[in-house]
């Protein structure tokens, strides 16, 4: 009988695996799509040349004129009608429009960029402490500052109407007041009295002299806020104003409101970004809360709160991180919104001042002249909204997919 | 000299939009260092919400502890401020979940995770975290555990991610552990090898445990002592012997007759306590379990009982009629 002989086994170690964070797995996911593929390739492209024109391509719009090469149509080699290459064409100006839709690009990236910045953070951070207070007990030391920036924001709409911020910071003082003494005539109807009457006066004086439609708005505003200020101080209670709030400023429609802002601020590109951003905060803020409610019931929540985690670690180290693919989602789809909106209201004239290159603000310029045969001075900035705002939503989209808990496997 | 945990007629009331929903009615016990207790009772018997209670973790709103102590080494953790209570947790008072799959967080490493705890509360380098965070998961039986320590989550099995969560728990040296039913989203497996790894570690480290959960067999073979709890209050307590072998309320005699056994007859019926628990927003006046009770008078529905002691501390009972249940119970 043949001898068997058993062969020594050599143990290899194959148990080595790489340590997959979700984010790499997202990516992978990412770049394995071809529509988000699509999408990173236009948005690369809008952000590359926007970056490359402003630093490297040196633009003065306000000596960019030349009455000779008004409307010419594009060329793509000089000729003695046309003695400089114009691919996309002149404008009625005889600005090259290359060159200005390249530099609109930076222009609607800053706009993206800084409104999507603003509703982000701030409707990120309202969503946030709404969703965590509602669900967490705060600690004296947070109702002091959660109600300082309660009487903050209801402040901001009396300082805007009387035009200075002294009753944003006084009303910010009421509200730290009130969580400083919760027990100042606590259950008593007096409490109720007195906030009032402070919140009416802290308002109402310091904008007396805006005249006095503007002195009743803001007192009677006061008076209501005093009285909200003077309740049991709780996150529940918190995030129903900040949410209430959302709702009011919700219930305007977008670009009525963004318009209804730059007229009061004045036009301007920073101005119309101010007022995008502003507009777009509850969009942020709604999800935020939602997300941050979905995941605070998580044991990790519970868990990190057992070890003895400060609530703003457990904020900003544990809670957020799992929120953000809907919020990562949502920005780069905002972005897309904002650059649409900076175009319209450019196009309406209160965007971006003439002569800025800025897209929307070129197309106003120029759709006068579409009936007489100048297509391209219309075709050219249009594409470069359709295509800016179509990248973003493709990449927004892929994102969805990569980031969808649901597909994770 | 004073107990490592004593808690004095504990009230947690929810204040809904329903009603008060009495979780927790006049919980009153007390804990040595280093012993384990286990606390049995069915779903929502308040088990949970009396160790979220300890921990000062109870959502508020709605929760809130309405009246009584917890006296930690003398200390009454109710009067500590939030920054005194975050000291508490963690470093003295341990607490490990249920659901070991939801209570990680599935964006940090594993060690990441366990050097965060270190660092919390030790003053220690990342490093010395670092190197301590695996030696915590070989002690808790994670093989090749300092690879590990770079893992998600998703990459741990459910009985490893339990591991790694007691290793959370033991990283500050806690002197009481409350474990909120640990082993009931295991396999059985599993759960066995949790239970001797935390009885193999009580014994190295001298930890107290509270070990929360509804597994009666567990409980046998790990705790000393047992608090039976139903709607809220404590119904039996004493030693493992004396509730299991002397059972003396009918609710407890309910529960462990429930147990199937080795011995029963293929195919006979696993026996069930009639009825549902009570509604802790409406609780009966008498007796919490008498409309459930095969051996309900009148008194008992009139009257609450109260904890009475039968066998001097170790075995103490609330119930009108133990001492007729003493005689007919088969179990002695």
């Amino acid at each position: 009988m043949a001898n068997i002989t058993p062969e020594e086994v050599i143990v290899t170690d194959f148990a080595v695996r790489e340590h997959r964070s979700l984010w790499i797995d997202a990516w992978r996911r990412l770049i394995s799509s071809n529509t988000a593929r699509l999408g990173m390739f236009i948005v690369a492209l809008f952000v590359l040349s926007a970056i490359l024109a402003h630093y490297f391509w040196e633009y003065d719009p306000k000596v960019d004129l030349d009455y000779t090469l008004k409307l010419k149509p594009p060329t793509l080699v000089a000729n003695e009608d046309v003695p400089s290459v114009h691919l996309f064409g002149t404008d009625k100006l005889g600005r090259d429009i290359f060159r200005r839709v390249v530099h609109g690009g930076w222009n609607s990236l800053r706009v993206g960029i800084v409104a999507v910045g603003i509703s982000l953070t701030v409707g990120g951070l309202i969503g946030l402490f709404a969703g965590f207070y509602e669900n967490i007990n705060m600690t004296s030391l947070e109702r002091i500052f959660l109600f300082g920036f309660t009487g903050l924001i209801m402040g901001i709409l009396p300082a805007w109407a009387a035009a200075q911020p002294l009753q944003a910071v006084l009303m910010a003082g009421l509200g730290v007041a009130a969580a400083y003494f919760p027990n100042f005539h606590k259950d008593s109807i007096n409490r109720l009295w007195i906030f009032a009457a402070a919140g009416g006066v802290v308002t109402a004086v310091p904008s007396l002299f805006a005249g006095s439609l503007v002195t009743l708005v803001c007192g009677v505003w006061g008076i209501l806020t005093g009285a909200l200020l003077s309740r049991p101080l709780e996150g529940k209670f918190f995030s129903n104003v900040m949410m209430r709030l959302m709702d009011i400023v919700l219930s305007f429609p977008g670009y009525l409101l963004a318009i209804a802002i730059v007229a009061f601020l004045g036009p301007g590109l920073e101005k119309g970004m101010i007022a995008i951003g502003i507009v777009s905060i509850p969009v942020y803020a709604r999800l935020t809360r939602s997300a941050v409610l979905a995941v605070i019931q998580k044991e990790y929540i519970l868990a990190a709160q057992a070890v003895g985690e400060k609530h703003g670690r457990i904020i900003f180290r544990h809670l957020t991180p799992n929120i953000l693919s809907p919020i990562i989602v949502q920005t780069t789809m905002g972005l897309a919104n904002a650059i649409l909106s900076a175009a319209a209201l450019g196009f309406l004239g209160l965007g971006a001042i003439p002569p800025e290159p800025e897209w929307g603000a070129m197309l106003g310029d120029s759709y006068r002249y579409l009936t007489s045969g100048a297509w391209w001075a219309v075709l050219f900035p249009g594409l470069a909204i359709m295509l800016s705002v179509l990248g973003f939503n493709l990449l927004g989209d892929g994102l969805r997919d990569a980031l969808d808990p649901k597909l994770r496997t | 000299m004073t107990s490592l945990l004593e808690i004095k007629n504990l009230k947690t009331r929810f204040f809904t939009a329903d009603g008060v929903v009495k979780a927790v009615n006049d919980v009153s016990y007390s804990m040595e260092s280093g012993e384990i207790l286990g606390i049995v009772g069915e779903s929502g018997c308040g088990k949970s919400v009396h160790a979220l209670s300890i921990m000062q973790l109870i959502p508020d709103p709605p929760g809130k502890i309405t009246n009584g102590e917890v006296l930690f080494e003398g200390r009454n953790l109710l009067d500590l401020d939030e920054r005194d209570m975050r000291k508490v947790r963690g470093r003295d008072i341990a607490m490990i979940f249920q659901d070991p799959m939801t209570s990680l967080n599935p964006v940090f490493t594993v060690g990441y995770q366990i050097v965060e705890a270190l660092r919390l509360h030790n003053d220690m380098t990342k490093k010395e975290a670092r190197k301590r965070a695996g030696e915590l998961l070989t002690l808790v039986g994670i093989p090749g555990a300092e690879t590990r320590l770079d893992d998600y989550p998703h990459q741990f099995s459910g009985g490893m991610r339990q591991r790694a969560m007691i290793a959370m728990g033991l990283s500050c040296e806690p002197k009481l552990l409350i474990a909120d039913e640990p082993t009931t989203a295991l396999d059985v497996t599993i759960q066995a090898q949790i239970v001797d790894l935390v009885k193999k570690l009580q014994q190295e480290l001298g930890m107290a445990i509270m070990w929360i959960t509804h597994d009666l067999g567990v409980v046998a073979e790990m705790a000393e002592r047992i608090n039976v709890m139903y709607a809220g209050s404590i119904i039996e307590r004493g030693k493992v012997r004396n509730i299991y072998k002397k059972t003396r309320h009918p609710y407890t005699m309910g529960l462990l007759g429930s147990l199937p056994r080795l011995d029963d007859s293929p195919g006979t019926k696993l026996a069930s306590v009639p009825g549902l628990p009570p509604d802790l927003l409406a609780l009966p006046e008498g007796c919490a379990f008498a409309a459930r009770c095969a051996y309900r008078n009148d008194h008992c529905l009139a009257e609450k009982p109260p904890l009475v002691e039968i066998d001097g501390p170790d075995h103490i009972v609330a119930c009108w009629r133990w001492e007729e249940i003493a005689g007919i119970n088969k179990n002695e």
